[in-house]
């Protein structure tokens, strides 16, 4: 097994297949015989698709030795979160109900990558039906912080999240209606990008909550993200939310250059109560990030008093829409927390939920106001460091609080508001990473990742590596 | 005057599970005071949080 082939990123990978150093082949054979043993370790696969995989990378190779090489993600195996279709494949949602579930359909993101050369290797475990945040799968298994596998690796996308990490898959996508990209990217120490509502098709993935579900990159690299944006963004007009705005090639545009940038920091909200040393770094970076030019100012957006309580009041009303059916007639073959999840979302009235969509309105009002007055908000991505699996409270600064709310409670504006977000790894506590977000303004996810660029060049892991990698 | 937690689902026909119901009604009592302030707010006569696109999908 090369070890240096499976630590290399995408864009350090494809300059290798590019310039044929390595062959899709080896590649994709490398990482499989590296899955049958990582996957013992941190569960992140729920289906490893070796014969597609090896046959893709063999066209790959033939395509690219003939001259007809397709750009960064050719011949690059990767694996997607199990909630987005591959066409007449399963597609599991991480659930006992649609454990069989097999699309005529590739999701409009699948599409994209398989048409731009990307080696399938398989589908990633993940919270079922997205709808939690610790992972522990009453069907598929828990999945595994690689930094500590007694950790919860975060949600939903927490397969996501320990394969790259563990370096068992090159890239990969999750999806976001409260978080879920972005909490286990920053538990799990790698890049996670929530793009703007509106600039990647969320047709063919199976939904959470509409108004509020995302998909978008999770990768081992600020350039990596860049890549993957713009292999999937772009109009579909399958996807009824989907934006027909211009698509830049985010990769080409990165230089990590932030002097003159205008940074926000919201205190009496993505400030408050969060732990000690998290908030320590965050700062730390802030004031880093100040050093090399970037001018930082406080802002207000008094609404976000709203934002939890709009953020749940959506989100469990429109899930449990979905699902209402089954918790009608089969809620036993729901996992206990989410079906309880369920039941509380149809307790929501037509009335709490309109009222939510108003408060929803002022609060992206807001936000847009405060980002004309700034570039980007920066603030801590989780307000505490990962708990152990099974753990439902967590602590912070001493005391033991609700662990899902805490999770969502920096993450999920971002969902109501529809606005661009990214987590970047700031430092390590404890030996267990944290990761800061950057929010910027609708479609400016350029300048989104030039920001998390600046952060990734201060090497702010150091020589800190996951205990469950290569 | 408000129906129990236990009621209000059996009418949408749902069953809770055996131990969910005083979690769920602990649960409801902190959404309650989260939403706090929002209750009771004045609303904006000229509000446009939902919209209706005629003609359908995409435009504007």
């Amino acid at each position: 097994m090369d070890k240096d082939l499976l630590k290399k990123t995408v864009t350090e990978l494809s300059g290798l297949i590019k310039d044929k150093e390595v062959s899709p082949v080896e590649v994709t054979q490398n990482l499989l015989n590296y899955i049958d043993q990582s996957n013992k370790d941190t569960n992140s696969y729920i289906s490893v698709t070796a014969d597609s995989a090896m046959a893709r990378a063999k066209e790959a190779e033939q395509e690219i030795t003939s001259g007809n090489y397709k750009g960064v993600f050719h011949g690059v195996p990767i694996a997607l979160k199990d909630n987005i279709y591959f066409e007449n494949e399963v597609t599991t949602m991480a659930s006992k109900i649609h454990k069989d579930f097999v699309s005529k359909d590739d999701a409009t993101v699948t599409a994209r990558l398989r048409d731009a050369g990307a080696v399938f290797t398989g589908k990633l475990n993940m919270h079922e039906y997205a709808w939690g945040i610790d992972n522990d799968n009453p069907h598929f298994g828990a999945v595994h912080n690689p930094w500590n596998p007694e950790k919860v690796p975060g949600g939903s996308s927490g397969g996501s999240g320990a394969a790259v990490a563990s370096h068992s898959t090159y890239s990969s996508l999750g999806t976001d209606t409260a978080g879920s990209i972005r909490i286990p990217s920053s538990a799990c120490g790698i890049v996670g990008l929530k793009p703007t509502h509106g600039r990647v098709s969320k047709y063919g993935i199976f939904p959470l909550a509409w108004t509020l579900d995302h998909v978008g990159p999770m990768s081992k690299s600020v350039a990596d993200a860049a890549a993957m944006l713009t292999a999937i963004a772009g109009f579909d007009g399958r996807d009824p939310t989907c934006a027909n705005v211009p698509v830049n090639d985010y990769l080409s545009g990165l230089n990590g250059n932030v002097k003159g940038l205008k940074i926000g920091v919201n205190e009496e909200y993505f400030f408050k109560d969060v732990d000690g040393p998290v908030e320590k770094l965050i700062r730390d970076r802030i004031a880093d990030l100040e050093k090399q030019g970037a001018i930082v100012t406080t802002v207000s957006i008094p609404s976000l008093r709203n934002a939890e309580w709009v953020e749940l009041a959506t989100s469990l009303s429109e899930a449990s829409a979905i699902h209402h059916s089954d918790m009608q007639t089969r809620p036993d073959d729901f996992g206990a927390d989410i079906r309880f999840l369920f039941e509380l979302g149809e307790l929501f009235t037509a009335v709490d939920y309109l009222q939510a969509q108003q408060a929803r309105r002022q609060l992206k009002l807001e936000f847009t106001a405060a980002l004309q007055e700034v570039d980007v908000l920066i603030a801590p991505t989780l307000p505490f460091i990962s708990p152990n699996i099974g753990d439902d409270k967590v602590n912070i600064n001493g005391k033991q609080v609700d662990f899902i709310e805490n999770c969502i409670r920096f993450t999920g504006p971002s969902n109501l508001t529809g606005l661009p977000a990214m987590t970047v790894p700031a430092g390590v506590v404890g030996n267990m990473p944290v990761g800061l977000q950057i929010i910027g303004r609708a479609f400016d996810e350029a300048r989104v990742l030039n920001v998390g660029l600046a952060v990734e060049e201060m090497k702010p892991l150091g020589d800190h590596q996951p205990m469950l990698a290569p | 005057m408000s129906l129990p937690i236990k009621d209000v689902l059996a009418a949408k026909g749902i069953t809770t599970s055996g131990d969910s119901l005083a979690k769920l009604e602990s649960k409801w009592k902190e959404f309650e005071d989260l939403k706090g302030s929002l209750e009771g707010a004045p609303l904006d006569d000229f509000d446009l949080a939902l919209k209706n696109t005629a003609g359908g999908d995409h435009h504007g």
